[in-house]
């Protein structure tokens, strides 16, 4: 029986088998015969989250490109898969030629979130891989990318490759690479001796060696002599967007997934600098497509999907410079085809309003604003550069529009924040409301409802709170009751918030060291994994890791860090600079904000870069 | 006009559920260049119906939808269109064109025929299927979403045929009365006094009367 017959005989004892599928339309096919290169490309999570991954669908579309390698997907199976491919003795495999994980080249996995962490090493036990990149002789060099690599110790002895920055040329460099060292007939070794030199972006955490202090604390991260391996490893840039690939043709799955539409990335990068966001610091420069490459994108991929809706996205899609252009080109060309055009609803002016208010279901969903903090005071400090006023009168046109409901976001537990600000959050609410009751009662909808939800604050590498305890559990919990209590007082508001568990052990991982692998591999031994996913997180599982290992959880998320400590990871540089970032956090303290560098330089020190800012 | 096509469900496919499938369609008919009509209402969507649900596991020859065009078109246009939005495993196998008040191919659908392959240990099933073959009446217990219902599953199949590993049956598939192939081998099994072993069932066609009331293949129609 082949190994596809295999999977197959699983399916009616799972689920949902059609996560396991695979050959969905447009997924490519190829002939093993004719490709020096087999790369599997990993979203460490299940297949409904990992197919709605933007990076995953250029990486696929930009590989498969090429004639000589054949890109497959691979995607964690549910545990309910997992248990059964585990009784029946069936290795991880790919989606497209249900090929085992580890018969592959490459094994590229990319890393968005902290929580996937677990997955990662739930696969490669799954796939039959040993973990430890140091006892792999044979099998797919592991390269790990995304978000998460710029800070990635936590997962150093595991993986033997990271790419930090943009994917769209530096995957290229590897595969050339691989290819070479290939037909050469030479192994991991030389692989990635050269990968140092040939690959943007490249870190090898083999190649460095890590001292710490008698405290615990990290001394020095240095490349090992002999290595070549950089001091600063600087990321990969994609300077032009227009010219990078982007699919013309995205897969279309069976079951529903995610994003079930047509993402069109019209921008990379953020200029507003809100201090808490690592996505803001880590994807500069501001890198946007023109109208022109978006709407020729748009054409090919409405035609080659048949998705009805294209969802415009960008970390802050309302600063496209060309967004009304863009979206009544949009709307004109596509309206007929019933195709509907959306965008984050939260800075939608009046000329896009009457522009989407055709295509959109606007009025099915919620306006969505983030103020993320309750008061004046601590949005300067986090840099949101939003008032109470800008909020203000953004849901009073959207209440006399005809809106009815509007979600609130905030973070608890910010750096400086008191009780006070958080009651400030209540008092937020209320006046959403009086908004709501100040719009004559014959132009609004009937039936308000404000969601307030609050999550707990994780303080993020590269970012200007990079230094900062994140609050402790007392504390929060204290501040969530507060707040209910508070908002009980406020007529029609639903309060979410979350347990904090998980968010201790993302604070823990995001600026974790390279000891922190023993506890991942002993917590995923223990068999944790899917921790984002409230029902499978084991808490005890993870308390019994940490103290197996004789390590805190506490020492890593509430510990205060001193300005001049050595972080593990500032041997990484995402562009933004060690001194732009003491700068903000000297700024955040003293409650000054700092301007959106659209209106000028602030000197982040992305300009270090060949090519950015200009 | 309405487009009614037919179409095979196959292999890796069978665990693509009704509504997926549903949706699919839906897109794969915004691939076509098709002069789809939409439905009236807030949320327009193309008029798009199958003739009847397969369950989740089951492979079939023979499923149907029918869609809803404005103004005409010819057959092979119909047909090619359709065959280039879809991957080759959802294949389109014909295409009839009917006019706009035609019955929905829904309403004509009447019974079913099914093969029902073991894989192994066809053997004391083969008894029981001999003993429901030849018995008038045998009653079974049909679960349905509002309970169990005692119902008589000889009467309920029209037809059934031993096959070397299996079985060829003609099922009842109409609102009012409706065998599906699961109950009919735990009924066979029961009569054969064996576990129920592993088996695989295919569709082979969706079926309605002719007005001299025969069966026949409900595209036809």
């Amino acid at each position: 029986m082949t190994l596809s017959d295999r999977i197959d005989l699983l399916m009616p004892k799972v689920l949902k088998p059609s996560r396991y599928i695979g050959n969905e339309y447009n997924s490519i096919i190829k002939d093993p015969a004719s490709v020096q290169v087999r790369y599997a490309l990993m979203f460490p999570d299940v297949y409904e989250i990992g197919m709605s991954n933007l990076g995953i669908k250029i990486l696929y579309h930009t590989l498969n490109k090429r004639a000589d390698t054949w890109c497959e997907r691979v995607f964690t199976p549910w545990p309910d898969m997992m248990e059964q491919m585990r009784l029946n003795d069936v290795p991880l495999f790919s989606m497209e030629s249900r090929t085992p994980v580890r018969e592959f080249d490459i094994l590229g996995i990319s890393l968005s979130y902290e929580m996937s962490y677990t997955n990662v090493l739930q696969s490669l036990m799954l796939a039959g891989i040993p973990l430890r990149s140091g006892d792999r002789t044979e099998g797919p060099i592991i390269i790990c990318g995304g978000t998460c690599a710029f800070n990635p110790e936590p997962l150093a002895p595991f993986v033997d490759l990271f790419t930090l920055g943009d994917g769209e040329k530096s995957i290229h460099q590897c595969v050339d690479l691989i290819k070479d060292i290939k037909s050469k007939g030479l192994g991991k070794d030389e692989f990635l001796r050269r990968a140092v030199k040939e690959v943007d972006g490249a870190y090898v955490p083999s190649f460095y060696t890590v001292d710490y202090d008698e405290r615990g604390i990290v001394s020095a991260v240095r490349p090992a002599e002999g290595t070549g391996a950089p001091a600063l490893v600087k990321k990969a840039l994609v300077n032009d967007l227009n010219a990078a690939d982007y699919p013309e043709k995205l897969i279309v799955p069976y079951s529903e997934v995610v994003h079930d539409r047509i993402m069109l990335e019209i921008f990379r990068g953020c200029t507003r600098g809100c201090r808490f966001c690592q996505a803001g610091m880590t994807y500069r420069p501001v890198r946007e497509r023109s109208p022109e490459r978006l709407m020729e994108l748009a054409r090919k991929l409405v035609s080659s999907t048949g998705f009805d809706e294209i969802s415009l996205m960008s970390l802050s899609s309302g600063d496209y410079s060309c967004l009304r252009e863009l979206a009544h080109q949009m709307v004109e060309e596509f309206a007929a085809k019933r195709v509907k055009i959306s965008l984050p609803s939260q800075r939608i002016d009046a000329f896009l309003k009457d522009t989407l208010k055709e295509t959109q279901k606007v009025r099915k969903t919620a306006l969505t604003l983030a103020p993320e903090a309750g008061t004046q005071r601590l949005r300067d400090v986090i840099n949101k550069g939003v008032t109470e006023d800008d909020l203000m009168r953004a849901v009073t046109d959207a209440f006399s529009e005809g809106w009815n409901a509007v979600k609130l976001y905030f973070m608890m537990g910010l750096p400086t924040e008191t009780d006070d600000d958080i009651l400030g959050i209540a008092d937020l609410a209320e006046k959403v409301r009086k908004c709501y009751f100040s719009v004559p009662k014959e132009r609004r909808a009937p039936g308000l409802r404000i969601t307030v939800s609050v999550s707990v604050f994780v303080p993020k590498p590269h970012t200007p709170f990079q230094w900062c305890p994140q609050t402790d559990e007392e504390t929060v919990r204290h501040r969530q009751l507060l707040l209910r209590d508070a908002l009980r007082s406020v007529k029609g508001v639903d309060y979410k918030y979350h347990e904090m568990d998980v968010s201790r052990l993302e604070a823990v991982f995001s600026r974790g060291d390279r000891r922190l692998a023993d506890v991942l591999e002993k917590a995923a031994r223990k068999g944790c994994m899917f921790d984002g996913w409230s029902e499978w997180f084991k808490k005890d599982a993870w308390d019994e890791a940490f103290s197996e290992c004789g390590l805190s959880p506490e020492w890593y998320n509430l510990r205060d860090r001193s300005l001049d400590e050595c972080l593990p990871w500032n041997h990484l540089d995402c562009g933004v600079s060690l001194a732009y970032l003491k700068s903000e956090y000297a700024k955040a303290m003293r409650e000054e904000i700092t301007h959106d560098c659209r209106k000028g330089c602030t000197g982040c020190g992305i300009k270090r870069y060949e090519g950015a800012c200009r | 006009m309405k487009l009614v096509y037919v179409f095979s469900k196959t292999g890796r496919l069978r665990f693509v559920s009704h509504l997926d499938l549903q949706r699919f369609l839906l897109r794969a008919l915004n691939r076509t260049d098709l002069d789809l009509a939409f439905s009236q209402g807030f949320n327009p969507h193309p008029l798009l119906s199958l003739a009847g649900a397969l369950a989740m596991g089951y492979e079939s020859e023979y499923e149907v939808f029918e869609v809803r065009i404005n103004g005409d078109t010819d057959r092979e246009a119909a047909l090619d269109t359709m065959r280039a939005a879809l991957p080759p495993d959802l294949y389109i196998k014909d295409v009839k064109l009917k006019p706009d008040n035609h019955p929905s191919m829904m309403s004509l659908v009447k019974m079913a025929d099914y093969t029902i392959s073991f894989v192994s240990g066809f053997e004391a099933v083969r008894r029981g299927a001999e003993a429901f073959a030849n018995s008038l009446s045998v009653m079974g217990v049909r679960k349905t979403k509002s309970g169990e219902k005692e119902v008589d599953v000889r009467a309920l199949c029209k037809g059934i045929e031993i096959l070397e590993c299996g079985v060829k049956a003609r099922l009842m598939l109409t609102e009012a009365e409706t065998l599906k192939p699961d109950l009919l081998v735990e009924t066979m099994c029961r009569l054969g006094g064996c576990e129920i072993p592993e088996y695989r069932v295919m569709r082979n066609a969706l079926l309605g009367f002719d007005p001299n009331g025969e069966p026949v293949p409900v595209a036809e129609l």
